[in-house]
């Protein structure tokens, strides 16, 4: 009997501050190497979620627009049809999954990918001194010559499955693991709960309502990859106003 | 001499060989699809600081499994007892048997120095493994005792004097039970790559 999972993320821009804890929650949770300017310069920054920074307007009406970006799990995924050794697939909980040991770094996938939230591991990640020890022993550290990305922390849900059948000592089912017993660690640390994780096939939680919401719509939506995760639009009481006048 | 006297050695040498090259090909399929033979110090289980056997603990006085490896019903490692828990039984079982061993335990507990036990059981790289849920699975749903649960993977460790690895515990060796015992879990797919690879 499998479960009907369908995992989804809301994520509310008009709430986010773009104070990019969720990005440094994602680093540390995920085991994902310290990003040095150098990195960025060369375009090999490693951060499963990010924060796209907009600035809209004209001086001095200047607005900065955040949008935290991070893989879609999309239900279309451009990057699984091109991987030549199935290293990520679709699993039937609605992730996009990278298999790391199957990967032979062919890179098709991050070619591939709209949103660039795949990144490759051109060296062999490196921490300074005892930053080795801080590690998350849940997660696996890629090595040279494979491709990582965003995985919903796939390792906090499987505790939490854990969780929920030890202590409670009930089989695991669709009624039993319920939302709270499962976040990632962007929404963990999401200070104005921008970021919301869940079921999507689960009628009652929060992200299936919220996923309804008016404002709803998704990233580059006219490719057709269908995400997962689903935007909610700026509120900018504001913007009438300031077209009026310009 | 005859051409047939020169071939000879030519003959023989290259029986040598592919005897030798066969040899290696066994060793390296057996290594590659199970466990290592045990030969030349190849797959031989590392040796311990402390002979411990588990001739005597487990079977001669019947401890379970579970009392040393603690952390086997409720965490992710088995985990072995710190030193002080040998101390438990230790600081009176001071031995006849096997004085020099005990006293290597007493040593390490009043110099404060943990013992660094050597690891056996190896589990192929990128691979994520808890005990607790398999641990509970096989206790709760197949009803076995926390011994038969543990001997499931591990064998026969209670006749074992140096425990050694028994079963290859490689991913086809994983995936056989999973999909044996898929229908048994009403978990979602357990023979999903994300069960253990993330």
């Amino acid at each position: 009997m499998a479960n009907e999972h369908k995992w989804g993320m809301v994520i509310d821009i008009d709430r986010c501050t773009g104070c990019q804890a969720c990005v440094a929650a994602c680093q540390a949770e995920n085991n994902i190497p310290i990003n040095e300017e150098k990195d960025f310069l060369s375009r090999r920054a490693k951060q499963w979620i990010r924060i796209d920074r907009v600035w809209e307007g004209k001086f001095p009406n200047v607005k900065a627009r955040f949008i935290p970006v991070l893989c879609q799990h999309c239900e279309n995924a451009p990057c699984e049809p091109v991987c030549p050794v199935y290293a990520t697939y679709h699993n039937n909980q609605g992730l996009n999954v990278q298999v790391y040991n199957r990967c032979v770094g062919t890179r098709y996938c991050a070619n591939n990918c709209p949103y660039q939230v795949r990144f490759f591991n051109f060296f062999d990640p490196e921490w300074p001194g005892t930053l080795w020890n801080q590690l998350n022993p849940d997660v696996t550290i890629r090595s040279r010559g494979i491709m990582e990305k965003c995985t919903f922390c796939v390792q906090r849900i499987r505790r939490g499955e854990r969780t929920v059948e030890g202590q409670r000592g009930e089989r695991l089912n669709d009624q039993t693991l319920k939302e709270g017993n499962y976040m990632p660690a962007c929404v963990n640390a999401c200070p104005t709960d921008t970021l919301l994780f869940g079921d999507l096939n689960d009628t009652a939680s929060q992200v299936s309502r919220r996923s309804g919401d008016r404002r709803h719509y998704k990233l580059l939506d006219r490719l057709g990859t269908d995400p997962n995760v689903v935007y909610l639009k700026k509120v900018d009481p504001y913007a009438e106003e300031e077209e009026a006048h310009a | 001499m005859s051409l047939k006297m020169k071939l000879i050695p030519l003959a023989i040498g290259g029986l040598i060989s592919t005897a030798v090259l066969v040899l290696v090909l066994i060793f390296l399929l057996r290594a590659w699809w199970s466990t290592p033979l045990q030969v030349f110090g190849f797959g031989e289980p590392p040796e311990q600081p402390i002979a411990f056997p588990h001739t005597v603990h487990a079977q001669l006085n019947g401890i379970n499994c579970a009392f040393c490896h603690r952390n086997v019903i409720q965490g992710d490692s088995a985990s072995i007892l710190p030193v002080e828990g040998c101390l438990l039984c230790h600081e009176t079982i001071q031995g006849e048997v096997a004085e020099p061993e005990i006293a290597k335990v007493i040593d390490h507990f009043t110099n404060n120095r943990p013992i660094d036990w050597k690891k056996i059981h190896r589990l192929p790289d990128h691979v994520q493994f808890a005990h607790e849920p398999h641990v509970r699975f096989l206790t709760e749903v197949q009803g076995l005792s926390i011994e038969g649960a543990c001997s499931t993977c591990h064998g026969n460790v209670k006749e074992m004097v140096e425990v050694e690895q028994t079963r290859s515990l490689k991913m086809g060796d994983c995936v056989d039970c999973h999909r044996d015992n898929q229908a048994l879990t009403e978990n979602s797919d357990i023979t999903d790559c994300t069960t253990c690879h993330y």
